[in-house]
Protein backbone atom coordinates (compact mmCIF):
# COMPACT_ATOMS: atom_id res chain seq x y z
CA UNK A 1 0.00 0.00 0.00
CA UNK A 2 2.96 2.32 0.53
CA UNK A 3 3.57 1.93 -3.20
CA UNK A 4 0.31 3.70 -3.99
CA UNK A 5 1.54 6.71 -2.06
CA UNK A 6 4.86 6.71 -3.89
CA UNK A 7 3.23 6.34 -7.31
CA UNK A 8 0.97 9.24 -6.46
CA UNK A 9 3.94 11.24 -5.27
CA UNK A 10 5.84 10.68 -8.52
CA UNK A 11 2.80 11.98 -10.41
CA UNK A 12 2.49 15.01 -8.13
CA UNK A 13 6.15 15.91 -8.62
CA UNK A 14 5.74 15.67 -12.38
CA UNK A 15 2.58 17.80 -12.29
CA UNK A 16 4.27 20.45 -10.16
CA UNK A 17 7.07 20.52 -12.74
CA UNK A 18 4.52 20.89 -15.54
CA UNK A 19 2.93 23.79 -13.69
CA UNK A 20 6.35 25.47 -13.62
CA UNK A 21 6.60 25.08 -17.39
CA UNK A 22 3.10 26.53 -17.92
CA UNK A 23 3.86 29.42 -15.55
CA UNK A 24 7.02 30.23 -17.50
CA UNK A 25 5.14 30.16 -20.81
CA UNK A 26 2.42 32.46 -19.52
CA UNK A 27 4.96 34.81 -17.92
CA UNK A 28 6.55 35.15 -21.36
CA UNK A 29 3.41 35.92 -23.39
CA UNK A 30 4.86 39.36 -24.20
CA UNK A 31 8.45 38.27 -24.80
CA UNK A 32 9.63 38.75 -28.37
CA UNK A 33 10.81 35.61 -30.12
CA UNK A 34 9.92 33.41 -27.15
CA UNK A 35 9.32 29.73 -27.95
CA UNK A 36 7.08 27.88 -25.54
CA UNK A 37 7.96 24.53 -24.04
CA UNK A 38 5.69 21.72 -22.93
CA UNK A 39 6.23 18.90 -20.48
CA UNK A 40 6.44 15.27 -21.62
CA UNK A 41 5.92 12.45 -19.21
CA UNK A 42 7.05 8.88 -19.48
CA UNK A 43 6.00 5.77 -17.70
CA UNK A 44 8.82 4.71 -15.47
CA UNK A 45 8.78 0.99 -14.62
CA UNK A 46 10.21 0.79 -11.18
CA UNK A 47 12.88 -1.93 -11.36
CA UNK A 48 12.93 -2.63 -7.63
CA UNK A 49 9.45 -2.15 -6.31
CA UNK A 50 6.86 -4.72 -7.20
CA UNK A 51 3.41 -5.45 -5.91
CA UNK A 52 2.99 -8.98 -4.69
CA UNK A 53 -0.63 -8.67 -3.71
CA UNK A 54 -1.91 -8.78 -7.29
CA UNK A 55 -3.21 -12.14 -8.52
CA UNK A 56 -0.54 -12.44 -11.17
CA UNK A 57 2.15 -11.69 -8.66
CA UNK A 58 5.34 -9.71 -9.05
CA UNK A 59 3.77 -7.08 -11.24
CA UNK A 60 6.07 -4.19 -11.91
CA UNK A 61 4.88 -0.81 -10.74
CA UNK A 62 4.63 2.17 -13.08
CA UNK A 63 5.78 5.50 -11.85
CA UNK A 64 5.75 8.68 -13.86
CA UNK A 65 8.81 10.70 -14.75
CA UNK A 66 9.19 13.89 -16.74
CA UNK A 67 11.58 13.09 -19.55
CA UNK A 68 11.80 16.37 -21.34
CA UNK A 69 10.37 19.78 -22.10
CA UNK A 70 10.26 19.81 -25.90
CA UNK A 71 10.30 23.20 -27.51
CA UNK A 72 7.46 24.38 -29.73
CA UNK A 73 9.15 25.96 -32.73
CA UNK A 74 6.03 27.30 -34.40
CA UNK A 75 6.06 30.86 -35.68
CA UNK A 76 4.89 33.57 -33.28
CA UNK A 77 2.53 36.29 -34.44
CA UNK A 78 4.18 39.08 -36.41
CA UNK A 79 3.75 42.51 -34.97
CA UNK A 80 4.36 45.44 -37.26
CA UNK A 81 6.39 48.11 -35.46
CA UNK A 82 7.58 50.30 -38.32
CA UNK A 83 10.93 50.45 -36.53
CA UNK A 84 13.59 50.18 -39.26
CA UNK A 85 15.89 48.07 -37.10
CA UNK A 86 13.26 45.45 -36.18
CA UNK A 87 13.32 42.16 -38.04
CA UNK A 88 11.14 39.09 -37.76
CA UNK A 89 12.78 35.84 -38.85
CA UNK A 90 11.01 33.35 -41.05
CA UNK A 91 11.05 29.57 -41.06
CA UNK A 92 13.49 28.09 -38.58
CA UNK A 93 16.20 30.70 -39.03
CA UNK A 94 18.02 32.42 -36.20
CA UNK A 95 20.20 35.50 -35.79
CA UNK A 96 23.67 35.00 -34.35
CA UNK A 97 24.54 36.94 -31.22
CA UNK A 98 27.99 37.30 -29.69
CA UNK A 99 28.01 36.86 -25.91
CA UNK A 100 30.90 36.53 -23.45
CA UNK A 101 30.12 32.79 -23.33
CA UNK A 102 30.29 32.32 -27.07
CA UNK A 103 27.79 32.52 -29.89
CA UNK A 104 24.12 32.31 -29.11
CA UNK A 105 21.08 32.32 -31.35
CA UNK A 106 17.91 34.34 -31.13
CA UNK A 107 14.64 35.03 -32.89
CA UNK A 108 14.00 38.25 -30.96
CA UNK A 109 14.83 40.61 -33.81
CA UNK A 110 14.26 43.89 -32.03
CA UNK A 111 17.64 45.46 -32.69
CA UNK A 112 19.16 48.80 -31.80
CA UNK A 113 22.50 50.58 -31.86
CA UNK A 114 24.93 50.93 -28.99
CA UNK A 115 27.15 53.93 -28.28
CA UNK A 116 29.74 52.68 -30.79
CA UNK A 117 27.08 52.52 -33.49
CA UNK A 118 27.07 48.71 -33.53
CA UNK A 119 23.94 46.70 -34.16
CA UNK A 120 22.97 45.01 -30.88
CA UNK A 121 20.04 43.15 -29.36
CA UNK A 122 17.86 44.76 -26.71
CA UNK A 123 20.08 42.95 -24.20
CA UNK A 124 23.10 44.83 -25.58
CA UNK A 125 24.85 41.88 -27.21
CA UNK A 126 26.41 42.27 -30.64
CA UNK A 127 24.41 40.88 -33.54
CA UNK A 128 26.76 39.30 -36.03
CA UNK A 129 26.68 39.97 -39.75
CA UNK A 130 28.24 37.66 -42.29
CA UNK A 131 31.50 39.59 -41.89
CA UNK A 132 31.36 40.19 -38.13
CA UNK A 133 29.58 42.95 -36.19
CA UNK A 134 27.70 45.56 -38.20
CA UNK A 135 28.77 49.11 -37.42
CA UNK A 136 27.44 52.50 -38.47
CA UNK A 137 29.28 55.80 -38.34
CA UNK A 138 27.68 58.65 -36.44
CA UNK A 139 26.62 60.69 -39.48
CA UNK A 140 24.48 57.98 -41.03
CA UNK A 141 20.69 58.09 -41.15
CA UNK A 142 17.82 56.19 -42.76
CA UNK A 143 18.83 52.75 -41.58
CA UNK A 144 17.10 49.93 -43.33
CA UNK A 145 17.21 46.16 -43.41
CA UNK A 146 16.22 44.42 -46.62
CA UNK A 147 14.25 41.17 -46.81
CA UNK A 148 17.47 39.20 -47.42
CA UNK A 149 19.09 40.73 -44.32
CA UNK A 150 21.20 43.39 -46.03
CA UNK A 151 21.69 46.28 -43.63
CA UNK A 152 22.18 49.69 -45.15
CA UNK A 153 21.98 53.39 -44.40
CA UNK A 154 21.94 56.54 -46.52
CA UNK A 155 25.68 56.00 -47.01
CA UNK A 156 25.44 52.53 -48.48
CA UNK A 157 25.43 48.87 -47.52
CA UNK A 158 26.92 48.15 -44.08
CA UNK A 159 26.70 44.37 -43.97
CA UNK A 160 24.30 41.47 -44.06
CA UNK A 161 22.72 39.84 -41.03
CA UNK A 162 24.00 36.33 -40.51
CA UNK A 163 21.05 33.92 -40.52
CA UNK A 164 21.56 30.34 -39.47
CA UNK A 165 19.47 27.22 -39.10
CA UNK A 166 19.92 23.91 -37.31
CA UNK A 167 19.67 20.30 -38.35
CA UNK A 168 17.87 19.52 -35.14
CA UNK A 169 16.46 22.78 -33.77
CA UNK A 170 14.63 20.83 -31.07
CA UNK A 171 17.96 20.17 -29.39
CA UNK A 172 18.45 23.91 -28.80
CA UNK A 173 18.79 24.72 -25.15
CA UNK A 174 17.19 27.79 -23.65
CA UNK A 175 19.77 30.14 -22.24
CA UNK A 176 17.55 32.93 -20.91
CA UNK A 177 17.72 36.52 -22.28
CA UNK A 178 15.83 35.34 -25.39
CA UNK A 179 18.90 33.36 -26.44
CA UNK A 180 19.35 29.75 -27.41
CA UNK A 181 22.54 27.75 -27.21
CA UNK A 182 23.43 24.85 -29.45
CA UNK A 183 25.83 21.99 -28.85
CA UNK A 184 26.29 21.52 -32.58
CA UNK A 185 27.48 24.29 -34.89
CA UNK A 186 24.73 25.92 -36.97
CA UNK A 187 24.33 25.69 -40.73
CA UNK A 188 24.05 28.80 -42.89
CA UNK A 189 20.42 29.56 -43.70
CA UNK A 190 21.33 29.88 -47.36
CA UNK A 191 20.76 32.62 -49.92
CA UNK A 192 17.02 31.99 -50.04
CA UNK A 193 16.59 33.00 -46.38
CA UNK A 194 14.10 35.80 -46.04
CA UNK A 195 13.17 37.95 -43.10
CA UNK A 196 10.50 40.51 -42.44
CA UNK A 197 11.84 44.02 -41.80
CA UNK A 198 9.90 46.52 -39.71
CA UNK A 199 8.22 43.79 -37.67
CA UNK A 200 9.01 41.66 -34.67
CA UNK A 201 7.96 38.13 -33.91
CA UNK A 202 5.87 37.90 -30.79
CA UNK A 203 5.85 35.02 -28.38
CA UNK A 204 4.34 31.76 -29.72
CA UNK A 205 2.62 30.95 -26.43
CA UNK A 206 -0.95 29.82 -27.13
CA UNK A 207 -2.83 31.22 -24.19
CA UNK A 208 -5.90 28.99 -24.57
CA UNK A 209 -3.82 25.80 -24.63
CA UNK A 210 -1.79 26.94 -21.64
CA UNK A 211 -4.91 27.80 -19.64
CA UNK A 212 -6.50 24.44 -20.50
CA UNK A 213 -3.35 22.62 -19.44
CA UNK A 214 -3.28 24.71 -16.29
CA UNK A 215 -6.80 23.55 -15.39
CA UNK A 216 -5.90 19.98 -16.22
CA UNK A 217 -2.75 20.06 -14.08
CA UNK A 218 -4.58 21.59 -11.16
CA UNK A 219 -7.43 19.05 -11.29
CA UNK A 220 -5.15 16.04 -11.69
CA UNK A 221 -3.02 17.26 -8.83
CA UNK A 222 -6.06 17.60 -6.60
CA UNK A 223 -7.26 14.19 -7.75
CA UNK A 224 -3.98 12.57 -6.83
CA UNK A 225 -3.93 14.35 -3.48
CA UNK A 226 -7.43 13.03 -2.90
CA UNK A 227 -6.37 9.51 -3.85
CA UNK A 228 -3.41 9.69 -1.50
CA UNK A 229 -5.63 10.86 1.34
CA UNK A 230 -8.02 7.98 0.64
CA UNK A 231 -5.13 5.51 0.61
CA UNK A 232 -4.02 6.86 3.93
CA UNK A 233 -7.54 6.56 5.36
CA UNK A 234 -7.69 3.01 4.11
CA UNK A 235 -4.48 2.19 5.87
CA UNK A 236 -5.58 3.85 9.12
CA UNK A 237 -8.84 1.94 8.97
CA UNK A 238 -7.08 -1.32 8.22
CA UNK A 239 -4.67 -0.87 11.11
CA UNK A 240 -7.41 -0.04 13.61
CA UNK A 241 -9.76 -2.84 12.40
CA UNK A 242 -7.01 -5.42 12.49
CA UNK A 243 -5.94 -4.27 15.94
CA UNK A 244 -9.55 -4.57 17.17
CA UNK A 245 -9.66 -8.30 16.52
CA UNK A 246 -9.94 -10.14 19.81
CA UNK A 247 -7.48 -12.91 20.25
CA UNK B 1 6.44 25.98 -5.72
CA UNK B 2 8.46 27.73 -8.38
CA UNK B 3 5.35 28.48 -10.45
CA UNK B 4 4.30 31.08 -7.87
CA UNK B 5 7.48 33.10 -8.36
CA UNK B 6 7.40 32.59 -12.11
CA UNK B 7 3.84 33.86 -12.37
CA UNK B 8 4.75 36.77 -10.09
CA UNK B 9 7.48 37.87 -12.51
CA UNK B 10 4.87 37.69 -15.26
CA UNK B 11 2.45 39.86 -13.32
CA UNK B 12 5.14 42.40 -12.49
CA UNK B 13 6.20 42.55 -16.14
CA UNK B 14 2.63 43.21 -17.27
CA UNK B 15 2.18 45.82 -14.57
CA UNK B 16 5.21 47.67 -15.89
CA UNK B 17 3.85 47.24 -19.40
CA UNK B 18 0.59 48.92 -18.35
CA UNK B 19 2.53 51.74 -16.65
CA UNK B 20 4.45 52.48 -19.83
CA UNK B 21 1.32 52.27 -21.99
CA UNK B 22 -0.58 54.63 -19.68
CA UNK B 23 2.31 57.09 -19.77
CA UNK B 24 2.22 57.00 -23.57
CA UNK B 25 -1.53 57.59 -23.59
CA UNK B 26 -1.18 60.39 -21.05
CA UNK B 27 1.31 62.07 -23.38
CA UNK B 28 -0.72 61.64 -26.56
CA UNK B 29 -0.90 65.44 -26.98
CA UNK B 30 2.59 66.28 -25.71
CA UNK B 31 4.71 68.17 -28.23
CA UNK B 32 7.75 66.21 -29.38
CA UNK B 33 6.91 63.22 -27.13
CA UNK B 34 8.46 59.90 -28.20
CA UNK B 35 6.52 56.82 -27.20
CA UNK B 36 8.11 54.01 -25.22
CA UNK B 37 7.77 50.27 -25.65
CA UNK B 38 8.75 47.62 -23.14
CA UNK B 39 10.95 44.73 -24.16
CA UNK B 40 11.00 41.50 -22.22
CA UNK B 41 13.42 38.60 -22.01
CA UNK B 42 13.03 35.16 -20.50
CA UNK B 43 14.90 34.49 -17.26
CA UNK B 44 17.40 31.77 -16.54
CA UNK B 45 16.52 28.12 -17.08
CA UNK B 46 17.14 25.21 -14.81
CA UNK B 47 18.45 22.28 -16.71
CA UNK B 48 17.29 18.89 -15.42
CA UNK B 49 18.35 16.82 -18.42
CA UNK B 50 20.74 18.53 -20.77
CA UNK B 51 20.01 17.97 -24.44
CA UNK B 52 22.76 15.89 -25.99
CA UNK B 53 23.81 14.11 -22.82
CA UNK B 54 24.46 10.41 -23.26
CA UNK B 55 21.74 7.93 -22.36
CA UNK B 56 23.72 4.75 -23.04
CA UNK B 57 27.14 3.47 -24.00
CA UNK B 58 25.93 3.15 -27.59
CA UNK B 59 26.11 6.91 -28.15
CA UNK B 60 22.38 7.44 -27.82
CA UNK B 61 21.63 10.81 -26.38
CA UNK B 62 18.82 12.95 -25.02
CA UNK B 63 17.22 14.55 -28.10
CA UNK B 64 15.59 17.44 -26.27
CA UNK B 65 16.40 18.32 -22.70
CA UNK B 66 14.29 19.39 -19.77
CA UNK B 67 14.42 23.12 -19.25
CA UNK B 68 12.36 24.79 -16.59
CA UNK B 69 12.33 28.55 -16.98
CA UNK B 70 11.91 30.94 -14.13
CA UNK B 71 9.88 33.71 -15.67
CA UNK B 72 10.38 37.01 -17.41
CA UNK B 73 12.33 40.21 -16.92
CA UNK B 74 12.28 43.66 -18.45
CA UNK B 75 15.25 44.56 -20.60
CA UNK B 76 14.44 48.04 -21.73
CA UNK B 77 11.72 50.60 -22.06
CA UNK B 78 13.19 52.02 -25.22
CA UNK B 79 11.76 55.03 -26.97
CA UNK B 80 10.64 54.84 -30.55
CA UNK B 81 12.25 57.96 -31.99
CA UNK B 82 10.17 58.03 -35.15
CA UNK B 83 8.98 61.30 -36.61
CA UNK B 84 5.75 62.71 -35.21
CA UNK B 85 3.26 64.56 -37.37
CA UNK B 86 3.85 68.26 -37.94
CA UNK B 87 0.94 70.48 -37.10
CA UNK B 88 0.64 74.08 -38.13
CA UNK B 89 0.41 76.54 -35.25
CA UNK B 90 0.96 79.85 -37.08
CA UNK B 91 3.24 80.96 -34.24
CA UNK B 92 6.50 82.43 -35.49
CA UNK B 93 8.65 81.00 -32.71
CA UNK B 94 7.36 77.46 -33.14
CA UNK B 95 9.91 75.27 -34.90
CA UNK B 96 9.61 71.60 -35.79
CA UNK B 97 12.42 69.31 -36.88
CA UNK B 98 11.78 67.17 -39.94
CA UNK B 99 14.22 64.30 -39.67
CA UNK B 100 17.16 63.70 -37.38
CA UNK B 101 18.36 65.98 -34.63
CA UNK B 102 17.38 67.54 -31.36
CA UNK B 103 17.41 71.13 -30.19
CA UNK B 104 20.16 71.95 -27.71
CA UNK B 105 18.85 73.60 -24.55
CA UNK B 106 20.99 75.27 -21.87
CA UNK B 107 19.56 74.70 -18.42
CA UNK B 108 19.74 77.33 -15.66
CA UNK B 109 22.42 75.24 -13.88
CA UNK B 110 24.60 75.27 -16.99
CA UNK B 111 23.86 71.69 -18.06
CA UNK B 112 22.99 70.90 -21.62
CA UNK B 113 19.82 69.04 -22.45
CA UNK B 114 18.16 68.12 -25.72
CA UNK B 115 14.59 68.35 -26.91
CA UNK B 116 12.37 67.76 -29.93
CA UNK B 117 9.89 70.28 -28.55
CA UNK B 118 10.36 73.45 -30.58
CA UNK B 119 7.67 75.61 -28.97
CA UNK B 120 9.88 78.58 -28.21
CA UNK B 121 9.17 82.11 -27.03
CA UNK B 122 11.09 85.24 -26.17
CA UNK B 123 11.96 86.15 -22.59
CA UNK B 124 12.03 89.69 -21.15
CA UNK B 125 15.46 90.30 -22.73
CA UNK B 126 14.28 89.15 -26.15
CA UNK B 127 16.19 85.88 -25.94
CA UNK B 128 14.82 82.75 -27.59
CA UNK B 129 13.84 80.36 -24.79
CA UNK B 130 11.75 77.24 -24.26
CA UNK B 131 8.34 77.31 -22.58
CA UNK B 132 10.16 76.90 -19.26
CA UNK B 133 12.45 79.85 -19.98
CA UNK B 134 15.61 77.86 -20.71
CA UNK B 135 17.95 79.26 -23.36
CA UNK B 136 17.90 77.66 -26.78
CA UNK B 137 21.50 77.25 -28.01
CA UNK B 138 23.35 79.20 -29.25
CA UNK B 139 21.37 82.00 -27.55
CA UNK B 140 19.64 84.26 -30.01
CA UNK B 141 18.39 87.68 -28.94
CA UNK B 142 15.72 89.28 -31.08
CA UNK B 143 15.79 93.11 -31.03
CA UNK B 144 12.58 94.56 -29.62
CA UNK B 145 11.93 96.64 -32.72
CA UNK B 146 11.99 93.70 -35.11
CA UNK B 147 8.97 93.64 -37.34
CA UNK B 148 9.19 90.03 -38.40
CA UNK B 149 11.28 86.99 -37.62
CA UNK B 150 11.94 84.11 -39.94
CA UNK B 151 13.66 80.82 -39.28
CA UNK B 152 14.67 78.89 -42.39
CA UNK B 153 15.20 75.17 -42.92
CA UNK B 154 18.84 75.43 -41.83
CA UNK B 155 17.84 77.16 -38.60
CA UNK B 156 19.13 80.59 -39.56
CA UNK B 157 17.16 83.22 -37.66
CA UNK B 158 16.65 86.45 -39.61
CA UNK B 159 14.79 89.57 -38.54
CA UNK B 160 13.41 92.48 -40.47
CA UNK B 161 14.21 95.78 -38.77
CA UNK B 162 12.30 99.02 -39.46
CA UNK B 163 14.02 101.22 -41.99
CA UNK B 164 16.15 98.42 -43.41
CA UNK B 165 15.47 96.63 -46.65
CA UNK B 166 17.70 93.61 -46.16
CA UNK B 167 16.92 91.19 -43.32
CA UNK B 168 19.52 90.89 -40.57
CA UNK B 169 20.89 87.49 -39.53
CA UNK B 170 20.87 86.88 -35.77
CA UNK B 171 22.34 83.38 -35.62
CA UNK B 172 21.68 79.77 -36.40
CA UNK B 173 19.82 77.30 -34.20
CA UNK B 174 21.99 74.44 -33.05
CA UNK B 175 20.99 70.82 -33.63
CA UNK B 176 22.54 67.75 -32.03
CA UNK B 177 22.36 64.08 -32.86
CA UNK B 178 23.49 60.88 -31.22
CA UNK B 179 24.63 57.54 -32.62
CA UNK B 180 22.14 55.75 -30.38
CA UNK B 181 19.40 58.30 -29.72
CA UNK B 182 17.29 55.55 -28.15
CA UNK B 183 19.86 55.53 -25.33
CA UNK B 184 19.09 59.12 -24.30
CA UNK B 185 17.64 59.54 -20.84
CA UNK B 186 14.38 61.40 -20.38
CA UNK B 187 14.29 63.82 -17.49
CA UNK B 188 10.74 65.05 -17.99
CA UNK B 189 9.72 68.48 -19.32
CA UNK B 190 10.23 67.11 -22.87
CA UNK B 191 13.99 67.06 -22.25
CA UNK B 192 16.60 64.40 -22.84
CA UNK B 193 20.14 64.15 -21.47
CA UNK B 194 23.16 62.36 -22.86
CA UNK B 195 24.11 58.98 -21.34
CA UNK B 196 26.95 56.51 -21.80
CA UNK B 197 24.63 54.45 -23.99
CA UNK B 198 23.66 57.28 -26.32
CA UNK B 199 27.22 58.01 -27.39
CA UNK B 200 28.68 61.51 -27.47
CA UNK B 201 26.71 64.46 -28.82
CA UNK B 202 27.37 65.38 -32.45
CA UNK B 203 26.62 69.02 -33.11
CA UNK B 204 25.45 70.37 -36.42
CA UNK B 205 22.87 72.53 -38.08
CA UNK B 206 19.65 71.91 -39.96
CA UNK B 207 20.22 70.37 -43.38
CA UNK B 208 23.81 69.38 -42.48
CA UNK B 209 25.06 65.83 -43.03
CA UNK B 210 22.65 63.47 -41.31
CA UNK B 211 20.53 66.28 -39.87
CA UNK B 212 16.92 67.05 -40.65
CA UNK B 213 15.58 70.42 -41.66
CA UNK B 214 13.60 72.91 -39.61
CA UNK B 215 10.11 74.12 -40.23
CA UNK B 216 8.96 77.41 -38.77
CA UNK B 217 5.33 77.85 -37.64
CA UNK B 218 4.97 74.12 -37.03
CA UNK B 219 5.25 71.84 -34.01
CA UNK B 220 5.99 68.14 -33.91
CA UNK B 221 3.20 66.18 -32.28
CA UNK B 222 3.84 63.16 -30.08
CA UNK B 223 4.30 59.91 -32.04
CA UNK B 224 1.84 57.96 -29.89
CA UNK B 225 -0.66 55.92 -31.89
CA UNK B 226 -3.74 55.61 -29.74
CA UNK B 227 -5.06 52.46 -31.43
CA UNK B 228 -1.76 50.60 -31.01
CA UNK B 229 -1.52 51.62 -27.38
CA UNK B 230 -5.05 50.46 -26.62
CA UNK B 231 -4.51 47.09 -28.30
CA UNK B 232 -1.30 46.60 -26.32
CA UNK B 233 -3.17 47.61 -23.18
CA UNK B 234 -5.82 44.94 -23.75
CA UNK B 235 -3.15 42.31 -24.40
CA UNK B 236 -1.27 43.35 -21.25
CA UNK B 237 -4.40 43.17 -19.14
CA UNK B 238 -5.23 39.67 -20.36
CA UNK B 239 -1.67 38.49 -19.83
CA UNK B 240 -1.81 39.84 -16.29
CA UNK B 241 -5.04 37.96 -15.67
CA UNK B 242 -3.59 34.70 -16.97
CA UNK B 243 -0.57 35.01 -14.72
CA UNK B 244 -2.85 35.60 -11.76
CA UNK B 245 -4.72 32.40 -12.68
CA UNK B 246 -1.44 30.49 -12.47
CA UNK B 247 -0.96 31.84 -8.97
CA UNK B 248 -4.47 30.73 -8.01
CA UNK B 249 -3.86 27.26 -9.46
CA UNK B 250 -0.50 26.91 -7.70
CA UNK B 251 -2.10 28.03 -4.47
CA UNK B 252 -4.90 25.48 -4.79
CA UNK B 253 -2.40 22.75 -5.56
CA UNK B 254 -0.46 23.66 -2.47
CA UNK B 255 -3.65 23.66 -0.46
CA UNK B 256 -4.43 20.16 -1.81
CA UNK B 257 -1.05 19.07 -0.52
CA UNK B 258 -1.47 20.60 2.91
CA UNK B 259 -4.97 19.18 3.30
CA UNK B 260 -3.46 15.70 2.88
CA UNK B 261 -1.75 16.13 6.20
CA UNK B 262 -4.01 15.06 9.03
CA UNK B 263 -1.60 15.17 11.94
Amino acid sequence: MENALLVGLSRQMALARELDVIANNLANTSTNGFKSRSARFNEFIMPVASAETFPSGDRRLSYVIDKGTPIDLSQGALERTGNPLDVALREDNYLVVQTPNGQRYTRAGSLSLNQQGELVTKGGQQVLGEGGPIRFSNTETNFSIAVDGTVSSDQGVRGKLRQVRFNNPRALSSDGNNLFASATPPLPAGPQARLEPGAIEGSNVKAIIEMTRLMEVQRSYQGIANMMTKTDELRTKAISRLADQQA
Amino acid sequence: MRALQTAATGMMAQELNVQVISNNIANVRTTGYKRQTVHFQDLLYENFRRAGSATSDQNTMVPAGTFIGSGVKTTSTGRIMSQGNLSSTEKQYDVAIRGEGLFKIRMPDGRTTYSRDGSFDLDAQGQLVTRDGYTVEPGITVPNNATSVSINAQGTVEVQLPGQTAPQTLGQLQLTRFVNKVGLESIGDNLFVETAASGPAIDGVGGGEGFGSLQQNYLEEGNVQAVTELTTLIAAQRAYEMNSKVITAADQMMSATTSMFRG
